[in-house]
Protein backbone atom coordinates (compact mmCIF):
# COMPACT_ATOMS: atom_id res chain seq x y z
CA UNK A 1 0.00 0.00 0.00
CA UNK A 2 2.48 2.09 1.18
CA UNK A 3 4.55 1.65 -2.02
CA UNK A 4 1.59 2.31 -4.40
CA UNK A 5 1.59 5.30 -2.86
CA UNK A 6 5.30 6.15 -3.75
CA UNK A 7 4.65 4.93 -7.08
CA UNK A 8 1.65 7.28 -8.03
CA UNK A 9 3.76 10.42 -6.01
CA UNK A 10 6.52 9.30 -7.72
CA UNK A 11 4.62 9.53 -11.17
CA UNK A 12 3.08 12.54 -10.25
CA UNK A 13 6.31 14.12 -9.71
CA UNK A 14 7.70 13.44 -13.08
CA UNK A 15 4.70 14.68 -14.86
CA UNK A 16 5.29 17.68 -12.77
CA UNK A 17 9.21 17.71 -13.95
CA UNK A 18 7.76 17.25 -17.15
CA UNK A 19 5.52 21.00 -17.08
CA UNK A 20 2.12 19.23 -15.52
CA UNK A 21 0.58 21.31 -12.70
CA UNK A 22 -0.36 19.54 -9.55
CA UNK A 23 -3.47 19.75 -10.10
CA UNK A 24 -4.00 17.73 -13.32
CA UNK A 25 -2.27 15.34 -11.14
CA UNK A 26 -4.69 14.94 -8.67
CA UNK A 27 -7.59 14.65 -10.90
CA UNK A 28 -6.03 11.40 -11.32
CA UNK A 29 -6.22 10.31 -8.30
CA UNK A 30 -9.49 12.13 -6.22
CA UNK A 31 -9.15 9.47 -3.59
CA UNK A 32 -5.34 10.36 -2.28
CA UNK A 33 -5.79 14.48 -3.49
CA UNK A 34 -5.58 15.14 0.39
CA UNK A 35 -2.24 13.05 0.83
CA UNK A 36 -0.66 13.80 -2.35
CA UNK A 37 -1.43 17.65 -2.73
CA UNK A 38 0.62 18.98 0.23
CA UNK A 39 3.48 16.84 -0.52
CA UNK A 40 3.45 18.05 -4.24
CA UNK A 41 2.86 21.43 -3.33
CA UNK A 42 6.36 21.39 -1.31
CA UNK A 43 8.24 19.58 -3.48
CA UNK A 44 6.86 22.23 -6.04
CA UNK A 45 7.86 25.03 -3.94
CA UNK A 46 11.50 23.65 -3.39
CA UNK A 47 11.87 23.53 -6.64
CA UNK A 48 10.70 26.92 -8.15
CA UNK A 49 13.34 27.88 -5.28
CA UNK A 50 16.07 27.32 -7.35
CA UNK A 51 14.68 27.44 -10.99
CA UNK A 52 17.60 29.82 -12.25
CA UNK A 53 18.56 30.30 -15.43
CA UNK A 54 22.36 30.12 -16.08
CA UNK A 55 23.82 32.87 -17.77
CA UNK A 56 23.81 32.83 -21.13
CA UNK A 57 27.62 34.51 -21.19
CA UNK A 58 29.16 31.93 -19.15
CA UNK A 59 27.56 28.97 -20.65
CA UNK A 60 28.39 29.95 -24.31
CA UNK A 61 32.38 29.81 -23.14
CA UNK A 62 31.68 26.92 -21.30
CA UNK A 63 29.98 25.21 -24.20
CA UNK A 64 33.30 26.66 -26.79
CA UNK A 65 36.01 24.69 -24.15
CA UNK A 66 33.97 22.04 -23.98
CA UNK A 67 33.48 21.54 -27.91
CA UNK A 68 37.35 22.19 -28.22
CA UNK A 69 38.52 19.78 -25.81
CA UNK A 70 35.73 17.14 -27.63
CA UNK A 71 37.57 17.81 -30.78
CA UNK A 72 40.86 17.47 -29.20
CA UNK A 73 39.69 13.90 -27.53
CA UNK A 74 38.38 13.02 -31.25
CA UNK A 75 41.60 14.09 -32.89
CA UNK A 76 43.75 12.09 -30.12
CA UNK A 77 41.62 8.71 -30.46
CA UNK A 78 42.06 9.14 -34.62
CA UNK A 79 45.18 9.35 -34.35
CA UNK A 80 46.06 6.40 -31.80
CA UNK A 81 43.62 4.39 -34.68
CA UNK A 82 45.91 5.65 -37.06
CA UNK A 83 49.67 3.97 -35.41
CA UNK A 84 47.55 1.04 -34.50
CA UNK A 85 46.49 0.66 -38.60
CA UNK A 86 50.25 0.93 -39.20
CA UNK A 87 51.35 -1.34 -36.77
CA UNK A 88 49.33 -4.57 -37.73
CA UNK A 89 48.23 -3.29 -41.08
CA UNK A 90 49.53 -3.14 -44.58
CA UNK A 91 52.90 -1.64 -45.71
CA UNK A 92 51.78 1.65 -46.29
CA UNK A 93 55.08 4.10 -47.08
CA UNK A 94 55.58 7.03 -45.49
CA UNK A 95 54.07 9.12 -48.32
CA UNK A 96 50.83 7.37 -48.62
CA UNK A 97 50.12 7.32 -44.45
CA UNK A 98 51.03 11.67 -44.89
CA UNK A 99 48.34 11.48 -47.98
CA UNK A 100 45.63 9.13 -46.23
CA UNK A 101 45.91 11.30 -42.61
CA UNK A 102 45.95 14.28 -44.19
CA UNK A 103 42.75 13.08 -46.17
CA UNK A 104 41.59 11.72 -42.69
CA UNK A 105 41.98 14.85 -40.84
CA UNK A 106 40.61 17.21 -43.77
CA UNK A 107 37.23 14.69 -43.61
CA UNK A 108 37.38 14.52 -39.70
CA UNK A 109 37.62 18.37 -39.21
CA UNK A 110 35.21 19.29 -42.19
CA UNK A 111 32.81 17.00 -40.70
CA UNK A 112 33.18 17.86 -37.35
CA UNK A 113 32.71 21.35 -38.20
CA UNK A 114 29.33 20.41 -39.54
CA UNK A 115 28.52 18.59 -36.77
CA UNK A 116 29.62 20.36 -33.97
CA UNK A 117 29.15 23.80 -34.65
CA UNK A 118 30.67 26.38 -31.86
CA UNK A 119 27.65 28.64 -31.76
CA UNK A 120 23.91 27.95 -32.53
CA UNK A 121 23.08 27.01 -36.51
CA UNK A 122 20.97 30.45 -36.90
CA UNK A 123 18.55 29.82 -40.13
CA UNK A 124 17.01 32.98 -41.97
CA UNK A 125 13.42 32.74 -42.85
CA UNK A 126 12.54 31.17 -45.93
CA UNK A 127 9.00 30.74 -47.66
CA UNK A 128 10.11 28.01 -49.58
CA UNK A 129 11.69 26.17 -46.51
CA UNK A 130 12.25 22.97 -45.82
CA UNK A 131 10.98 23.57 -41.72
CA UNK A 132 7.34 24.91 -40.66
CA UNK A 133 6.71 26.04 -37.33
CA UNK A 134 2.88 26.23 -36.21
CA UNK A 135 1.37 27.39 -33.02
CA UNK A 136 -1.79 25.74 -32.04
CA UNK A 137 -3.80 25.45 -28.73
CA UNK A 138 -5.53 22.67 -27.24
CA UNK A 139 -8.91 23.28 -26.11
CA UNK A 140 -8.64 23.43 -22.27
CA UNK A 141 -9.15 26.73 -19.66
CA UNK A 142 -9.27 28.59 -23.12
CA UNK A 143 -12.44 29.25 -23.26
CA UNK A 144 -12.19 31.41 -19.58
CA UNK A 145 -10.46 34.33 -21.93
CA UNK A 146 -11.42 36.76 -24.64
CA UNK A 147 -7.71 37.10 -25.23
CA UNK A 148 -4.28 35.37 -24.26
CA UNK A 149 -1.67 37.21 -26.20
CA UNK A 150 1.96 34.91 -25.87
CA UNK A 151 4.97 36.66 -26.81
CA UNK A 152 7.44 34.27 -28.25
CA UNK A 153 11.45 35.84 -28.28
CA UNK A 154 12.61 32.63 -29.73
CA UNK A 155 12.48 29.33 -30.73
CA UNK A 156 15.05 26.37 -30.54
CA UNK A 157 15.51 22.80 -32.02
CA UNK A 158 17.74 19.82 -30.41
CA UNK A 159 19.35 17.12 -32.19
CA UNK A 160 20.78 15.27 -29.53
CA UNK A 161 22.56 13.25 -32.21
CA UNK A 162 24.66 14.95 -33.58
CA UNK A 163 24.32 17.73 -31.18
CA UNK A 164 22.76 19.98 -33.63
CA UNK A 165 21.17 23.53 -32.11
CA UNK A 166 19.00 25.40 -34.45
CA UNK A 167 17.97 29.16 -33.03
CA UNK A 168 15.52 31.77 -34.47
CA UNK A 169 13.44 34.51 -33.79
CA UNK A 170 9.77 33.59 -34.94
CA UNK A 171 8.76 35.99 -37.93
CA UNK A 172 5.50 35.89 -36.46
CA UNK A 173 6.39 37.25 -32.05
CA UNK A 174 3.19 37.53 -30.81
CA UNK A 175 -0.23 34.99 -31.00
CA UNK A 176 -3.46 35.51 -29.51
CA UNK A 177 -4.17 31.72 -28.21
CA UNK A 178 -7.96 32.19 -28.52
CA UNK A 179 -7.16 32.32 -32.51
CA UNK A 180 -6.11 29.09 -32.67
CA UNK A 181 -7.87 26.61 -30.82
CA UNK A 182 -8.84 22.79 -31.42
CA UNK A 183 -7.71 22.17 -35.34
CA UNK A 184 -6.54 26.01 -35.94
CA UNK A 185 -2.66 26.76 -36.02
CA UNK A 186 -0.73 29.25 -37.45
CA UNK A 187 2.40 29.78 -39.10
CA UNK A 188 5.25 31.28 -36.98
CA UNK A 189 8.20 30.91 -39.24
CA UNK A 190 9.41 28.79 -42.03
CA UNK A 191 12.75 28.41 -43.04
CA UNK A 192 15.63 25.52 -43.92
CA UNK A 193 16.84 23.92 -41.54
CA UNK A 194 19.86 21.12 -41.55
CA UNK A 195 18.52 17.66 -42.30
CA UNK A 196 18.72 14.73 -39.90
CA UNK A 197 17.07 14.04 -36.82
CA UNK A 198 15.99 16.16 -33.95
CA UNK A 199 14.90 15.51 -30.73
CA UNK A 200 13.47 18.94 -28.86
CA UNK A 201 11.43 22.43 -29.64
CA UNK A 202 11.92 24.78 -27.08
CA UNK A 203 9.84 28.03 -27.00
CA UNK A 204 11.21 30.99 -24.90
CA UNK A 205 8.41 33.39 -23.83
CA UNK A 206 8.98 36.67 -23.33
CA UNK A 207 5.36 37.61 -21.74
CA UNK A 208 1.70 36.31 -21.88
CA UNK A 209 -1.49 38.59 -21.41
CA UNK A 210 -4.54 37.01 -20.65
CA UNK A 211 -7.67 39.34 -20.75
CA UNK A 212 -10.79 37.39 -19.01
CA UNK A 213 -14.62 37.17 -20.60
CA UNK A 214 -15.95 37.81 -17.33
CA UNK A 215 -14.16 40.64 -15.82
CA UNK A 216 -12.58 42.06 -18.63
CA UNK A 217 -9.35 42.88 -16.73
CA UNK A 218 -5.88 41.17 -17.03
CA UNK A 219 -5.27 38.04 -16.20
CA UNK A 220 -2.22 36.66 -14.31
CA UNK A 221 -1.02 33.53 -16.30
CA UNK A 222 1.93 32.12 -14.76
CA UNK A 223 4.43 30.70 -17.01
CA UNK A 224 6.41 27.34 -14.94
CA UNK A 225 9.41 28.70 -17.03
CA UNK A 226 9.83 30.85 -19.37
CA UNK A 227 11.36 28.07 -21.96
CA UNK A 228 8.77 26.10 -22.67
CA UNK A 229 10.04 22.42 -23.78
CA UNK A 230 8.48 19.39 -26.10
CA UNK A 231 10.21 16.43 -26.57
CA UNK A 232 9.13 14.82 -29.90
CA UNK A 233 11.58 12.52 -32.16
CA UNK A 234 11.08 13.85 -35.64
CA UNK A 235 12.80 13.87 -38.89
CA UNK A 236 13.60 16.43 -41.29
CA UNK A 237 14.50 15.19 -44.90
CA UNK A 238 15.37 16.33 -48.71
CA UNK A 239 12.82 17.02 -50.80
CA UNK A 240 10.40 17.28 -47.90
CA UNK A 241 8.75 19.87 -45.46
CA UNK A 242 8.20 18.98 -42.10
CA UNK A 243 5.81 21.12 -40.09
CA UNK A 244 5.51 20.73 -36.65
CA UNK A 245 2.68 22.24 -34.61
CA UNK A 246 3.70 23.25 -31.34
CA UNK A 247 0.59 23.21 -28.85
CA UNK A 248 0.26 25.49 -26.22
CA UNK A 249 -2.74 25.64 -23.58
CA UNK A 250 -3.72 27.46 -20.63
CA UNK A 251 -5.31 25.13 -17.94
CA UNK A 252 -6.93 26.04 -14.87
CA UNK A 253 -5.42 25.43 -11.86
CA UNK A 254 -8.03 26.23 -9.26
CA UNK A 255 -11.36 25.22 -8.35
CA UNK A 256 -13.46 28.24 -8.15
CA UNK A 257 -13.66 28.74 -4.69
CA UNK A 258 -10.86 29.60 -3.14
CA UNK A 259 -9.65 31.15 -6.50
CA UNK A 260 -8.98 30.49 -10.30
CA UNK A 261 -5.28 30.69 -11.16
CA UNK A 262 -4.06 29.78 -14.24
CA UNK A 263 -0.76 27.86 -16.39
CA UNK A 264 0.60 27.77 -19.80
CA UNK A 265 1.95 24.64 -20.61
CA UNK A 266 3.19 23.00 -23.15
CA UNK A 267 0.88 20.08 -24.50
CA UNK A 268 2.81 17.05 -26.05
CA UNK A 269 0.03 15.19 -27.06
CA UNK A 270 -1.35 17.46 -29.16
CA UNK A 271 2.13 18.54 -30.87
CA UNK A 272 3.90 16.99 -33.55
CA UNK A 273 4.89 17.03 -37.28
CA UNK A 274 3.45 16.35 -40.69
CA UNK A 275 5.92 15.89 -42.88
CA UNK A 276 4.79 16.56 -46.58
CA UNK A 277 6.81 16.17 -50.43
CA UNK A 278 7.62 19.12 -52.00
CA UNK A 279 6.96 22.77 -51.15
CA UNK A 280 3.88 22.33 -49.35
CA UNK A 281 3.22 25.15 -46.76
CA UNK A 282 1.88 24.02 -43.09
CA UNK A 283 -2.02 24.46 -43.17
CA UNK A 284 -2.82 23.47 -39.87
CA UNK A 285 -3.37 20.20 -37.22
CA UNK A 286 -3.91 16.66 -38.94
CA UNK A 287 -5.77 13.61 -37.43
CA UNK B 1 -6.72 14.89 -31.61
CA UNK B 2 -3.25 12.91 -32.08
CA UNK B 3 -0.89 14.17 -34.22
CA UNK B 4 1.85 11.86 -35.32
CA UNK B 5 4.18 12.35 -32.98
CA UNK B 6 7.70 10.68 -35.37
CA UNK B 7 8.85 9.20 -31.98
CA UNK B 8 11.55 6.53 -33.64
CA UNK B 9 14.27 5.51 -31.20
CA UNK B 10 17.73 7.69 -33.17
CA UNK B 11 20.26 5.90 -30.68
CA UNK B 12 21.37 3.59 -33.11
CA UNK B 13 25.05 3.58 -33.83
CA UNK B 14 25.37 6.71 -31.63
CA UNK B 15 28.90 7.11 -29.99
CA UNK B 16 29.72 7.93 -26.55
CA UNK B 17 30.80 11.56 -27.70
CA UNK B 18 28.03 12.05 -30.00
CA UNK B 19 25.94 11.39 -27.15
CA UNK B 20 27.83 13.52 -24.51
CA UNK B 21 27.97 16.52 -27.18
CA UNK B 22 23.81 15.97 -27.76
CA UNK B 23 23.39 16.11 -23.89
CA UNK B 24 25.55 19.64 -23.03
CA UNK B 25 22.94 22.20 -23.81
CA UNK B 26 20.10 20.68 -21.92
CA UNK B 27 22.16 18.80 -18.67
CA UNK B 28 24.27 22.01 -18.28
CA UNK B 29 21.22 24.00 -16.62
CA UNK B 30 20.34 20.90 -14.63
CA UNK B 31 23.53 19.82 -13.28
CA UNK B 32 24.02 23.99 -12.92
CA UNK B 33 21.43 23.88 -10.51
CA UNK B 34 22.14 20.13 -8.78
CA UNK B 35 25.11 21.97 -7.83
CA UNK B 36 23.64 24.91 -6.38
CA UNK B 37 21.10 23.48 -3.98
CA UNK B 38 24.55 21.76 -2.60
CA UNK B 39 26.99 24.37 -2.50
CA UNK B 40 24.96 27.62 -2.48
CA UNK B 41 26.68 29.49 -5.01
CA UNK B 42 25.35 30.29 -8.36
CA UNK B 43 28.34 31.42 -10.16
CA UNK B 44 30.58 28.45 -8.46
CA UNK B 45 27.53 25.53 -9.31
CA UNK B 46 27.93 27.05 -12.91
CA UNK B 47 31.68 26.63 -13.33
CA UNK B 48 31.26 23.08 -12.31
CA UNK B 49 28.76 22.58 -14.38
CA UNK B 50 31.20 23.22 -17.41
CA UNK B 51 33.68 21.64 -15.01
CA UNK B 52 31.56 18.18 -14.96
CA UNK B 53 31.64 18.01 -19.38
CA UNK B 54 35.35 18.43 -19.30
CA UNK B 55 35.50 15.30 -16.73
CA UNK B 56 33.40 13.38 -18.84
CA UNK B 57 35.62 13.81 -22.15
CA UNK B 58 38.40 12.81 -19.93
CA UNK B 59 36.80 9.97 -18.62
CA UNK B 60 34.73 8.46 -21.78
CA UNK B 61 37.01 5.73 -21.34
CA UNK B 62 35.73 4.51 -18.34
CA UNK B 63 31.89 5.15 -18.94
CA UNK B 64 31.55 2.67 -21.69
CA UNK B 65 27.81 1.75 -20.95
CA UNK B 66 28.30 0.63 -17.33
CA UNK B 67 24.58 0.64 -16.91
CA UNK B 68 23.49 3.35 -16.08
CA UNK B 69 22.58 6.32 -18.53
CA UNK B 70 25.22 9.12 -19.65
CA UNK B 71 22.83 11.75 -17.81
CA UNK B 72 22.87 9.92 -14.63
CA UNK B 73 26.73 9.21 -15.13
CA UNK B 74 26.56 12.98 -15.42
CA UNK B 75 25.46 13.78 -12.12
CA UNK B 76 28.13 11.39 -10.80
CA UNK B 77 30.30 13.27 -11.96
CA UNK B 78 29.72 16.44 -10.39
CA UNK B 79 28.18 14.86 -6.91
CA UNK B 80 32.53 13.94 -6.96
CA UNK B 81 32.95 17.86 -7.64
CA UNK B 82 30.76 18.73 -5.63
CA UNK B 83 32.13 16.75 -2.36
CA UNK B 84 35.23 18.38 -3.74
CA UNK B 85 34.22 21.63 -3.66
CA UNK B 86 32.60 21.60 0.20
CA UNK B 87 36.06 19.83 1.53
CA UNK B 88 37.98 22.84 -0.13
CA UNK B 89 34.91 24.41 1.73
CA UNK B 90 34.46 22.64 4.99
CA UNK B 91 36.00 25.57 7.22
CA UNK B 92 32.48 27.01 6.78
CA UNK B 93 29.84 25.49 8.56
CA UNK B 94 26.82 26.75 6.62
CA UNK B 95 26.14 27.14 2.84
CA UNK B 96 25.28 30.72 1.77
CA UNK B 97 22.66 30.27 -0.52
CA UNK B 98 21.62 34.16 -0.41
CA UNK B 99 23.31 35.12 -3.43
CA UNK B 100 20.94 33.28 -5.93
CA UNK B 101 19.24 35.65 -8.53
CA UNK B 102 15.91 35.64 -10.18
CA UNK B 103 15.26 36.32 -13.81
CA UNK B 104 15.06 40.01 -14.30
CA UNK B 105 12.27 39.55 -16.32
CA UNK B 106 9.89 38.48 -12.97
CA UNK B 107 7.53 41.53 -11.04
CA UNK B 108 9.08 42.94 -8.45
CA UNK B 109 6.22 41.33 -6.12
CA UNK B 110 7.21 37.97 -7.63
CA UNK B 111 10.76 38.29 -6.77
CA UNK B 112 10.06 39.47 -3.05
CA UNK B 113 8.13 36.23 -2.86
CA UNK B 114 10.72 34.14 -4.19
CA UNK B 115 13.33 35.63 -2.18
CA UNK B 116 10.88 34.56 0.72
CA UNK B 117 10.59 31.02 -0.36
CA UNK B 118 14.50 30.41 -1.23
CA UNK B 119 14.99 31.47 2.70
CA UNK B 120 12.33 29.34 3.46
CA UNK B 121 13.42 26.24 1.87
CA UNK B 122 17.25 26.90 2.11
CA UNK B 123 16.45 26.32 6.13
CA UNK B 124 14.47 23.76 5.38
CA UNK B 125 17.03 21.80 2.81
CA UNK B 126 19.66 21.44 5.24
CA UNK B 127 17.88 20.59 7.70
CA UNK B 128 16.92 17.19 5.47
CA UNK B 129 19.42 14.17 5.72
CA UNK B 130 22.14 14.17 3.31
CA UNK B 131 20.60 11.22 1.31
CA UNK B 132 17.40 13.16 1.53
CA UNK B 133 18.72 16.03 -0.22
CA UNK B 134 20.55 14.09 -2.88
CA UNK B 135 17.71 12.17 -3.70
CA UNK B 136 15.28 15.69 -4.27
CA UNK B 137 18.40 17.79 -5.61
CA UNK B 138 18.45 14.88 -8.41
CA UNK B 139 14.76 13.90 -9.06
CA UNK B 140 13.60 18.06 -8.89
CA UNK B 141 16.63 19.71 -10.09
CA UNK B 142 18.38 17.42 -11.80
CA UNK B 143 15.15 15.92 -13.40
CA UNK B 144 16.19 12.28 -13.55
CA UNK B 145 14.17 9.60 -12.91
CA UNK B 146 13.63 7.68 -9.53
CA UNK B 147 15.15 4.76 -11.44
CA UNK B 148 18.16 6.49 -12.69
CA UNK B 149 18.42 8.22 -8.97
CA UNK B 150 18.44 5.09 -7.55
CA UNK B 151 20.83 3.58 -10.21
CA UNK B 152 23.26 6.42 -9.20
CA UNK B 153 22.91 6.50 -5.36
CA UNK B 154 23.40 2.25 -5.54
CA UNK B 155 19.98 1.59 -4.21
CA UNK B 156 16.90 -0.09 -5.18
CA UNK B 157 14.43 1.74 -7.02
CA UNK B 158 11.75 1.20 -4.10
CA UNK B 159 13.88 2.47 -1.53
CA UNK B 160 14.70 5.80 -3.25
CA UNK B 161 10.84 6.35 -3.89
CA UNK B 162 10.42 5.75 -0.13
CA UNK B 163 13.14 7.91 1.25
CA UNK B 164 11.59 10.53 -1.73
CA UNK B 165 8.69 10.37 0.09
CA UNK B 166 10.13 10.27 3.21
CA UNK B 167 12.20 13.25 2.58
CA UNK B 168 9.38 15.70 1.00
CA UNK B 169 7.39 14.96 4.13
CA UNK B 170 9.98 16.41 6.54
CA UNK B 171 10.78 19.17 3.99
CA UNK B 172 6.60 19.89 4.18
CA UNK B 173 6.59 19.70 8.25
CA UNK B 174 9.58 22.05 8.15
CA UNK B 175 8.21 24.54 5.82
CA UNK B 176 5.17 24.68 7.61
CA UNK B 177 6.57 24.95 11.48
CA UNK B 178 8.79 27.90 10.02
Amino acid sequence: MTDDFNKILDGCLDRINGGESIESCLLDYPDLAGQLKPLLQAALQSRKAYAFLPGEEAKTAAERRFRVALEKHRQTNREKQSWLGRIIGKPLTWAALATVAAAIFGIYFGISQTIYPLSPIVPDPDPEGNFVLLISDDVNAISDFESVTVSIAKVGILSNGSGKWIEFEPEIKEVDLTTVQGDESLQIWRGDIPEGEYNKIFIYISDVRGILIETGQLEDIKLPSNRLQISSNFQVAPDEVTSFTYDITVISTGNGQSGTGYILKPQADESGVDTRPGNNQGKGKQD
Amino acid sequence: MKINSGSQPVEEGKSSEDELAGLYREYYDKIARYACVHIGNRADAEDIAGEVFLKAIESLKSYEKRGIPMQAWLFKIAHNLVVDYLRKMSKRKTVDIDNITIRSDDRPETIAEVNIEIERTKKAMQQLTRDQREVLSLRFFGELTSKETASLMGKSDGSVREMQRAAISRLRSLLIED
